[in-house]
C-alpha cells in the first residue's frame, strides 16, 4: 500500500490522535453489566410501550419525509415509503424512533461526557487513510441501511428486540448478521488490523 | 397492573413520543458506556479479539427475555400486546446477511453510530450519513424488490411455535446457550489476544 | 456461602441467569380472563370510526396478497360454505375468545350486516384486543361494492377509468358489474347472465387489473424497527 515509513506515520499519527483524544478516558463498563442496563431499557420499552427498540425505522421516516418534500408524487407513489407517511394526518418525523433515536443521541452524549470520552476522531485501523475510513464508513451504513430495509430491521430491531421476545424471523435475521460479517470480516481487515 | 401502558391506553401518542426520547437516553447510555461508540471496539468482534458485542447483546437479550417471561407469568405484562414482527424469512436471511456485510464495512450500526456521533467519531457521522442513501435506493429499487420482499411470509412466529418446544424450555435453552457462549469467549480472547482491541479509549 | 461471596461478578451473575432460566422451566403463561372497559375510549374510537375496514380497502389488501391480518367471518357454517371473502377464516362468536387470536394481531370482523361484527368487536375490544376492525357494510357491502358494483352511466373519462377498474375487480372475485338501467330500479349486469357466486378461491397475489391506482387508504403509520 506504501512505504514502511509512510505506514509507520500513519500508525503513530492515529495513535497520537487518540491518545490526545482520550487522555482521560474511563475504562469501558463491563459488558455485561452493560449489557443487563440494556436489558433492562428494553424491557422497560415492553412494558410502557408493548414495543421495543430500533433504529433503523427512523432513517426510513427520514427518508420518506424528505423525498416526500422534493418529489410528493413519487414518494406518494412508493409502496415503501409510503408506508411510514401513512395518510398524511400525522408527520412522518412525528414518528417513535424518531425520538428514540434523538434520544439515544443525547444518552450517548451524557455517558461520554461522564466517562471523558467525547473527541473529534476518526476511528480507524493503523493501515488506512482518514480520507479511506471515511468513505468505507459511508459505504457501510447505506449497506447497512439497505440490509435493514429487505430485513425488517436492524441489530437492534431484529436482534436485540426480536431476539428476547424469541421471534423466528429475528433469529434468523440475528444469526444471517453475524454469519455475513464473519464471512466478510478477512476482506476488510485492511481498514481495521 | 395492566402492561404494555400504552397498549392499555394509559397515555397517548403525544406522551409515548417523550418516552421514546426517555427510553432512547438508556439505550444510548449503556451503548456507550459498553465502548459502542467506538468502531474499533465493535468490529473487534469479528476478529474474536473482543468479544462485547456478543457479551452485551446476549446479556441484554437475555435480561429482557427473563423480565417478558416473568412479568407475563405474574400476569402483570401482557405478552401478546408486545409487538413482534412478522417473519418473512428469505429477505429477512438475505438483509440480515447485508447487515453483517455493512457492519464490518462501515464498523458501526445504526443505533451505535449514532451513540458515536454523539461522543465526537467523525466516521460515525460518515456511517450515519450512508444510512439514508441506503435506504433511498432500496426505495428507489421497491418495485423490483417488492416480490422478493414479500417471500417466506409465515407470520408471526416465535421459537417455541417453530421448535415445537415449550416457551419456558426455550427461554431455558437460551440461557444456557448465552452462558456457554460468555465462556466460549472468553476461551476465544484468550486465544486470540485482545491486543488489538481496545479496553478503553485510549488504545 | 462464603464460598458463593468468593466468586466473581461475573461469575455470580452467571450463577443468576441460570437459576432464573431454570425457574422459567417451571412457570408458564398467565391466562388471562378478565374483561375491563374503557368507555370513554370506546366511545371515542366508535365515533371517530378508525377501526373501520371498507371494502375497497379489503379488496385491496386481498389483490395485493397482503397477509398481515386475519379476516373472520362470523356467521353460521353453511352461509361460510356456501361463500366467503377470499382468505376468511370462520368462527361463530362463541369461540372467537378461544381463537387463536393474539391481541396485537390485525382483526377484520365482517357478518352478513354489521351488527354481530359490530357486537364481536366489542367482546373482543373488552378482552383487551387491540387491533380490531369492522369491515363496513358487511358481506352485504361487499357484495354491493366488491362483486356487483354499479358502474356509472355515461361516462366521463374519469368514470369509465373507475368502471373499467371495477368490473376487473368484479371478475377477479368472481362477480359481476352492474349498470343501473333508464327507469328499471334494479341495476342489471353488464354481461348477458350473472355468473353465479361460487366460494372464490384464495388467491396468491394476482397482477392487479389494468387501470387500477393506488387507493386513498386510511392507513396506519408502520409500527416497526
Amino acid at each position: 500500500m506504501s512505504t514502511t515509513t509512510d505506514t509507520l506515520d500513519q500508525q503513530w499519527a492515529a495513535t497520537k490522535e487518540r491518545a490526545d483524544g482520550f487522555a482521560r478516558a474511563a475504562p469501558y463498563t463491563n459488558p455485561y453489566l452493560a449489557g443487563i442496563g440494556l436489558g433492562l431499557v428494553l424491557l422497560s420499552a415492553f412494558v410502557v410501550m408493548g414495543r421495543g427498540l430500533g433504529a433503523s425505522g427512523a432513517v426510513n421516516a427520514f427518508v420518506a419525509w424528505v423525498v416526500s418534500l422534493v418529489a410528493p408524487g413519487h414518494a406518494a407513489g412508493n409502496e415503501f415509503l409510503q408506508e411510514y407517511l401513512g395518510d398524511g394526518s400525522t408527520h412522518p418525523l412525528k414518528a417513535w424512533l424518531v425520538f428514540e433515536v434523538l434520544g439515544v443521541f443525547a444518552g450517548a452524549l451524557l455517558s461520554g461526557v461522564l466517562a471523558r470520552r467525547v473527541a473529534v476522531i476518526t476511528e480507524r485501523g493503523p493501515r488506512v487513510s482518514v480520507g479511506t475510513r471515511l468513505l468505507m464508513a459511508f459505504a457501510g451504513g447505506a449497506t447497512m441501511a439497505f440490509g435493514a430495509a429487505l430485513a425488517r430491521g436492524c441489530t437492534s430491531g431484529q436482534a436485540l428486540t426480536g431476539g428476547s421476545m424469541l421471534n423466528a424471523g429475528s433469529w434468523a435475521t440475528m444469526m444471517a448478521i453475524f454469519g455475513g460479517a464473519y464471512a466478510l470480516a478477512w476482506f476488510v481487515k485492511w481498514q481495521w488490523r | 397492573m395492566n402492561a404494555p401502558f400504552f397498549k392499555y391506553g394509559m397515555f397517548g401518542d403525544e406522551t409515548s413520543l417523550v418516552i421514546a426520547f426517555a427510553i432512547g437516553i438508556g439505550f444510548g447510555f449503556f451503548l456507550e458506556r459498553a465502548g459502542f461508540g467506538s468502531a474499533r471496539k465493535l468490529v473487534s468482534q469479528f476478529y474474536l479479539n473482543d468479544l462485547a458485542v456478543f457479551k452485551v447483546m446476549f446479556t441484554a437479550i437475555v435480561t429482557a427475555m427473563l423480565g417478558v417471561t416473568y412479568l407475563g407469568w405474574l400476569g402483570v405484562l401482557d405478552v401478546s400486546l408486545v409487538y413482534l414482527t412478522p417473519t418473512y424469512l428469505w429477505p429477512q436471511i438475505a438483509g440480515g446477511l447485508i447487515l453483517g456485510f455493512g457492519f464490518v464495512i462501515g464498523g458501526y450500526c445504526p443505533g451505535t453510530s449514532v451513540a458515536s456521533m454523539a461522543t465526537g467519531r467523525v466516521d460515525g457521522l460518515a456511517f450515519a450519513l450512508g444510512l439514508p442513501a441506503g435506504t433511498f435506493v432500496f426505495a428507489e429499487l421497491f418495485p423490483w424488490l417488492k416480490r422478493f420482499f414479500l417471500t417466506g411470509d409465515f407470520g408471526l412466529r416465535t421459537l417455541p411455535d417453530v421448535l415445537g418446544l415449550s416457551h419456558g424450555l426455550v427461554v431455558f435453552l437460551v440461557v444456557l446457550m448465552a452462558l456457554g457462549g460468555f465462556y466460549g469467549a472468553s476461551v476465544l480472547e484468550g486465544i486470540f489476544g485482545t491486543g488489538d482491541a481496545p479496553d478503553d479509549a485510549r488504545q | 456461602m462464603r464460598r458463593f461471596s468468593a466468586l466473581s461478578l461475573n461469575q455470580k451473575l452467571a450463577a443468576l441467569a441460570f437459576l432464573l432460566g431454570l425457574g422459567a422451566l417451571f412457570i408458564s403463561p398467565a391466562r388471562g380472563g378478565a374483561v375491563s372497559i374503557r368507555p370513554d375510549e370506546l366511545a371515542r374510537i366508535v365515533q371517530t370510526e378508525i377501526d373501520h375496514v371498507t371494502t375497497d380497502d379489503l379488496a385491496d389488501w386481498i389483490m395485493q396478497g397482503r397477509a398481515d391480518y386475519r379476516l373472520i367471518d362470523l356467521r353460521d357454517e353453511k352461509a361460510y360454505a356456501e361463500y366467503h371473502i377470499p382468505g376468511a377464516e370462520h368462527f361463530p362468536i362463541t369461540r372467537l375468545a378461544d381463537a387463536s387470536l393474539t391481541r396485537n394481531e390485525r382483526i377484520v370482523l365482517y357478518s352478513d350486516g354489521g351488527i354481530h361484527s359490530a357486537q364481536a368487536w366489542f367482546l373482543l375490544r373488552a378482552r383487551g384486543y387491540q387491533g380490531v376492525y369492522i369491515l363496513r357494510g358487511g358481506l352485504d357491502e361487499w357484495r354491493d361494492t366488491v362483486l356487483f358494483p354499479v358502474l356509472a352511466v355515461a361516462p366521463g373519462s374519469f368514470e369509465a377509468r373507475r368502471n373499467e377498474r371495477l368490473q376487473a375487480r368484479a371478475v377477479h372475485f368472481g362477480g359481476q358489474a352492474r349498470v343501473s338501467t333508464g327507469g328499471s330500479p334494479e341495476p342489471v349486469p353488464v354481461a348477458a347472465a350473472p355468473v353465479p357466486v361460487t366460494a372464490a378461491p384464495v388467491v396468491a397475489a394476482p397482477a392487479p387489473p389494468p387501470g387500477a391506482s393506488a387507493p386513498a387508504a386510511k392507513k396506519k403509520k408502520k409500527e416497526g424497527c
